[in-house]
């Protein structure tokens, strides 16, 4: 077979599973830090991608900009939603907390999706933002995914340098490995929860803007996009960023050529048994340490 | 707590009031006694939300023109009464899902006692509903249900209007014959779904008695947003057609892609180009053919009154490529009942079964098993803009092959 | 009790209703079903399966497929449970191995899996245009059968509230650990639990099928629709018998309402009410103070343990168990020979050997990380060591599971007690009766023994307190007095001196000597309290970083340099 179509599939995996790791990013950080399982990650990906667009079609706002404002008011909202909704239950008894968090998570998520669809409408919409692909010989590459993994990349490295040097960044990796050697060294737990919870929902901005710029978005499909961030969080290893995108990365190469050769319609199933064989072979994920 | 206190006894208090409500409303409307008083009901769900709703959330605001702009027009004239009666046409949302369509219509049966129904769309909720309609003795006019075995079963009270995999594209291949030189080969791509199959299995076979050869043959899921795979078969079989069978929403990222990957053709065809594939994919819907159930400006009985119910609903028949069918049928059933000359269920039943009915795109007619079928117009995008290119009779401007935008 | 006559009024719909009534309680029986169903699993054992709603679907395919070949309507049925079960039996061996959230992303993640699997497997599933089926559609019938499988579910719920089985999956919801000590095998519990639960989900799943006529991979695998049962049986309460139906009965009455009444966001008002119940009552309807004080209502509210028989306080003539001969088959009862227990490079326990023969009381002791509670976990299998062998009167533990071991005649202790937390303390002790190897009682039997247990370590008067409530000293005796209820040959004693003041130390002292005279049970004890070994041990063991130091008695222990050094450091003194 011809090099360069693997050379195609993986490089169109690569952009693809960049987009997907993203998308892990904020889960990753909130699970690692707060355990929580939330539902609605996905939904909230879709409303942010819906709004950049709404934002850009009908506001006539480049991504950047709306961007922006989303970050700000996702962060807002995560760290209320967290405040009011989600930090009182952990004064309950721990399968109470549990049960409270999955019934809290799932109603925002019926609520967001319905909300979202009678507001905006069902329709996918996306951000027409186009630049002409780039061509390598007979490689062509999609420039917006390009771009997006370009951004992709800096945010890791970003975040990587934020979360080892600065002192909310080793706060939460202090807590993401040791809660309750965290509360006794006096980092303030619900605080930080609150704050890492508000800081996820800020990188979930961003997946949907980015999200948006490639794909269509609508308020129905935010549960399977879960479903995939999750896939990715485990196989990447609760907490560890870089693991995550290497995992996205590696998800997103594994369909690609899945599509290719066994075909497009069984792709959606593949992250799926990958994620039933990491969990069973190695919980702690390809990149992870101890188990969570 | 107090704020948990509150919040419980509003829950307490609604618990309390939903029990009882939901037991009472096991009744809410009388069976009619009287046979001329009062408005004509038709009872029907629609897909407002859920999986369906991108196709007909706003079918919920149309259907209520539709009852007052009809309403306006007079009314259905029942003989037996002598009298013209209004309409009146309840309708819930069946979000989508199979179960609750087949509860609400339990419902609209025996709760709110309806004279008609109307509706369902979509095969599978279709499938569900045709046998809470067979049982219950009331006819109805479905909309969007095109699995061939609902209609094989030997149901007496289902009919419908629909556009079926058979009629699709048949004015396309027709255009097609008359090109020189004509396309050799095409190459299918189809979502997985009931529908868009159908279409491909029975345009395959039509396509290779047209002697365009079929060279390839993918499918893929709704789900799917990397395209590169597809785009690469694509590419590299450089088949003069390539037909996509696919909803809109699905097909949009594969014909970016498609145009990203420089994937090249003397032509491509979806066959749902709606007003929001072509607006969203700007320069890339250039020169893309596809097919349409009804434009408005087209003459043709009741077109009339199905404009003015379009305009005042806000429903661009270009973005909601199904709303004639169901449009139809309501008219279908309308006309029956008048034609009937009363309400009785089984001569209404009887005029659907044996009739021709009208409607701004042609004459109705049920065949074997209640199917009718609505024929297509060719579409293509030429400078921006969606036109009709066939069949002659309609056309605005010829059809473009091959398609420079697509070479 | 009211619930019987929801059950008498729910038979009675076909005959009073009209169809639209008769509709609407096949709605909510099919949800009630699969809600009750799915609460054994969660409620009872501790396992959160998000994806219950795949054997429902599981089961539909099946009676779909079979259905149209032609198969009759009841073998359509019982192939569709039968199914379902088979495919959780297979799906137990992965999935098992996984806890909590994790189980919980697994079990989540088979629903789009099976729907994928349904759409591509086109030959078995006829894909994406589904199965459609030309049944004969017996509204009454489909409703006599799913009543009597609703029925059916209630009396599995208070079966297991009451039976053996109910008592070993609240055991592993609590401690699964602590569960396979006290001889519970836990993987055929939770693989029957699953089983079971996927056989109702499959059936009502056929009957569904059934009643649509027609089914495709999203009516029956959809993610919107998957986790309303869950959400319901959550909303009523999980781990009430109860609790399920009172969801169904409001969430399904109060979606039914909303879709009828509400023009729009119907899904939004019914998302708010599960939202407001997760951030109010996560503990679901049938928990809330309130409700408790109506007393009808609170009737419904029973947790399980409310239905433990009474203790008379009679301790009774008859010994406890028939002790343990002082002279066995084998001279030993324990033999550890050459026993190593690595964790990755680091030896926690380092060729270690003990004899011990029977009636012994031997005291283990070394500076915090000496591998004393690591010992004690190769030796009642919690760990599996490296080399070495443990041989216990005779029998080799080589390849034994923990509950094997258990089985063989060791109990233990903690080091912080770790007591079966939701459950009383007259169950823990009863759960270790019905458990133990030698002469398992009866559940019911067991119930009543366990008062004599209590009594004998001396809190017969606490029988119905909730384990996780008990005081420190309290949940310490409450472990002795399970780890004594098993019978054992060989007690293993974790550091149970530390936190207690010296006349409770000294209870507990009373406590072992009774156990080694009165029942001739051989005794291991971690201990830090010198003078508490002291009053009772025939001689000492002592670890340090893996290795035994000297073995002998205490005062040649204390006055042992190497002894001294170990806990004091090089320059330390006697003492």
């Amino acid at each position: 077979m011809d090099i360069t179509i693997y050379l195609q599939l993986m490089i169109g995996g690569i952009l693809l599973g960049g987009i997907y790791a993203l998308v892990a990013f904020g889960l990753s950080l909130i699970y690692g830090v707060v355990r929580i399982l939330n539902f609605s990650h996905g939904t909230l990906v879709a409303i942010g991608g819906i709004l950049a667009s709404l934002a850009y079609t009908d506001l006539g706002l480049p991504p950047y900009v709306s961007g922006i404002a989303l970050v700000l008011a996702f962060g807002l909202f995560g760290r209320l939603f967290f405040q009011f909704l989600l930090e009182p239950l952990s004064a309950r008894t721990p399968k109470e907390a549990e049960i409270g968090v999955v019934l809290v998570t799932v109603g925002a998520l019926l609520m967001m999706s319905d909300i979202a669809a009678f507001l905006a409408g069902p329709t996918p919409k996306n951000i027409p933002v186009r630049f002409d692909p780039i061509e390598l010989g007979d490689l062509i590459l999609s420039s917006t995914q390009v771009y997006a993994l370009a951004g992709i990349i800096l945010l890791t490295v970003a975040l990587h340098f934020f979360l080892r040097y600065s002192w909310f960044g080793r706060a939460i990796r202090a807590v993401s490995q040791d809660a309750f050697g965290a509360t006794i060294s006096a980092i303030p737990g619900k605080t930080l929860h609150g704050n890492t919870f508000a800081f996820g929902c800020g990188l979930v901005a961003i997946a949907g803007v980015l999200y948006a710029t490639m794909f269509p978005v609508d308020p129905y499909m935010g549960f399977s996009l879960t479903v995939k961030a999750f896939t990715i969080i485990i196989l990447g290893g609760i907490g560890n960023l870089t693991g995550s995108l290497l995992a996205g990365i590696l998800l997103g190469v594994v369909e690609s050529l899945a599509a290719f050769l066994i075909g497009s319609e069984w792709a959606p199933g593949i992250s799926i048994m990958l994620l039933l064989i990491i969990l069973v072979v190695r919980p702690q994920g390809i990149f992870g340490g101890k188990p969570a | 707590m107090k704020l948990s206190r509150v919040a419980l006894l509003g829950m307490a208090a609604a618990a309390i009031a939903s029990i009882s409500a939901g037991l009472a409303s096991s009744a809410s409307a009388a069976p009619r006694t009287d046979k001329c008083a009062g408005p004509i009901t038709f009872g029907t769900t629609i897909s407002a939300t859920g999986r369906n709703s991108t196709l007909a959330d706003r079918w919920v605001k149309m259907t209520e023109v539709f009852e007052t702009e009809f309403n306006k027009d007079g009314g259905i004239f029942i003989k037996e009464c002598n009298k013209s009666l209004p309409i009146k046409i309840i309708s819930y949302d069946d979000q989508s899902t199979p179960a609750t369509a087949v509860t609400l219509y339990e419902r609209l049966a025996t709760g709110d006692n309806v004279d008609f129904f109307l509706g369902p769309d979509w095969s599978a909720v279709s499938f569900a509903v045709s046998q809470v309609v067979e049982r219950h003795k009331i006819p109805t006019v479905m909309s969007n249900a095109s699995a061939a075995n609902i209609w094989t079963r030997g149901l007496k009270y289902i009919f419908g209007v629909q556009s079926t995999a058979e009629g699709w594209s048949n004015n396309y291949f027709e255009m097609l014959k008359g090109l020189s030189p004509g396309p050799k080969t095409i190459f299918f791509v189809a979502q997985d779904n009931l529908l868009t199959k159908d279409v491909v299995a029975h345009f395959s076979k039509k396509a290779e008695a047209q002697g365009i050869k079929v060279i390839g043959s993918e499918v893929f899921s709704p789900e799917l947003k990397d395209f590169t795979a597809l785009a690469l078969k694509l590419r590299s079989a450089k088949p003069d057609l390539i037909y996509i069978a696919s909803y809109d929403a699905p097909a949009l990222p594969l014909i970016q892609q498609m145009r990203q990957m420089k994937v090249k053709a003397n032509g491509v065809h979806e066959i749902m180009t709606t007003g929001k594939l072509i607006r969203t994919l700007g320069k890339d819907a250039e020169g893309l053919s596809g097919e349409l159930s009804w434009l408005p400006g087209t003459k043709g009985d009741y077109s009339e009154l199905i404009e003015r119910v379009l305009k005042a609903s806000d429903v661009d028949v270009m973005d909601y490529l199904w709303t004639i069918n169901r449009l139809n049928a309501y008219l279908v059933m309308m006309q029956a009942v008048e034609r009937a000359g009363t309400l009785d269920r089984d001569k209404v039943r009887d005029v659907l079964d044996k009739g021709t009915f009208k409607s701004p795109v042609g004459p109705i007619t049920f065949h074997e098993g209640g199917i009718s079928d609505v024929p297509a117009f060719t579409t293509q995008v030429q400078d921006g803009k969606a036109v009709i290119v066939a069949p002659p009779s309609v056309a605005q401007k010829p059809f473009i092959y091959p398609s420079p935008s697509w070479q | 009790m009211l619930m019987p006559l929801v059950f008498v009024a729910a038979a009675a719909v076909p005959f009073v209703t009209q169809s639209y009534g008769l509709a609407f309680s096949i709605s909510l029986l099919s949800a009630f079903i699969l809600a009750q169903s799915w609460d054994w699993l969660d409620g009872k054992a501790g396992y959160t399966n998000l994806g219950h709603f795949a054997f429902f679907g599981v089961g539909a395919y099946a009676f779909a497929i079979l259905s149209s070949k032609g198969v009759a309507i009841y073998w359509g049925i019982a192939a569709g449970a039968l199914a379902a079960m088979i495919t959780a039996l297979v799906l137990s061996f992965p999935l098992f191995r996984l806890r909590g959230n994790y189980f919980a992303f697994a079990t989540l993640a088979l629903l789009p899996l099976f729907e994928i699997l349904a759409f591509n497997l086109t030959d078995i599933t006829k894909g994406a245009d589904g199965i459609p089926l030309s049944l004969p559609r017996q509204i009454n019938l489909l409703y006599g059968l799913l009543l009597g499988g609703a029925l059916a579910a209630v009396g599995v719920s208070f079966w297991l509230d009451r039976s053996r089985f109910g008592f070993a999956l609240k055991a592993i919801r609590n401690d699964e650990q602590v569960a396979e000590t006290s001889g519970i095998r836990i993987f055929p519990m939770k693989c029957a639990v699953f089983m079971l639960g996927s056989a109702f989900a499959g059936f009502a799943g056929a009957i569904q099928a059934w009643y649509l006529g027609y089914i495709d991979p999203p009516t029956v695998f959809g993610l919107d629709v998957a986790l309303i049962p869950i959400a319901m049986a959550l909303f009523g309460g999980s781990g009430l018998i109860w609790g399920p139906l009172v969801g169904v009965l409001i969430l399904g009455t109060v979606h039914d309402l909303l879709l009828t009444h509400l023009p729009v966001l119907q899904t939004t008002a019914y998302g708010l009410l599960v939202l407001l119940i997760g951030r109010f009552l996560p503990g679901g309807l049938l928990r809330t103070k309130l409700l408790k004080k109506v007393p009808f209502l609170a009737s419904l509210a029973q947790e399980h343990h409310d239905f433990a028989p009474s203790f008379s306080g009679d301790l009774g003539a008859t010994p406890l168990f028939s002790p343990n001969a002082r002279t066995e088959n084998a001279s030993l009862v324990l033999d550890v020979q050459g026993v190593v227990m690595r964790f990755g490079g680091n030896a926690a326990v380092n060729d270690v050997s003990l004899q011990i023969k029977p009636g012994e009381v031997i005291g283990l002791v070394g500076p915090n990380g000496s591998g004393k509670t690591t010992l004690f976990n190769c030796i009642s299998k919690v760990y599996e060591p490296t080399s070495g062998s443990i041989v216990l009167s005779g029998q080799s533990l080589a390849s034994k599971r923990r509950d094997e071991v258990a089985h063989l005649g060791i109990g233990r202790t903690y080091q912080n007690p770790r007591p079966f937390g939701d459950l009383t303390v007259i169950e823990n002790i009863a759960i270790a009766l019905m458990f133990r190897g030698r002469d398992p009682l009866h559940h019911k039997q067991a119930l009543v023994e366990a008062g004599r247990f209590a009594e004998f370590a001396g809190i017969g008067d606490k029988l119905s307190v909730r384990a996780d409530t008990l005081s420190l000293q309290d949940k310490k005796v409450l472990e002795f007095a399970r780890a004594l209820a098993s019978a054992p040959r060989l007690l293993l004693v974790d550091e149970v001196a530390s936190g207690l003041t010296p006349t409770e130390v000294h209870r507990f002292i009373a406590l072992l000597r009774a156990a080694r005279d009165q029942y001739g049970v051989t005794i291991i004890w971690v201990e830090h309290i010198f003078w508490a070994l002291a009053e009772i041990v025939d001689r000492i063991v002592v670890l340090e970083s893996g290795t035994k130091l000297m073995e002998g008695s205490i005062e040649e222990a204390v006055n042992n340099q190497r002894v001294q050094e170990a806990y004091f450091g090089s320059k330390g003194e006697a003492a």
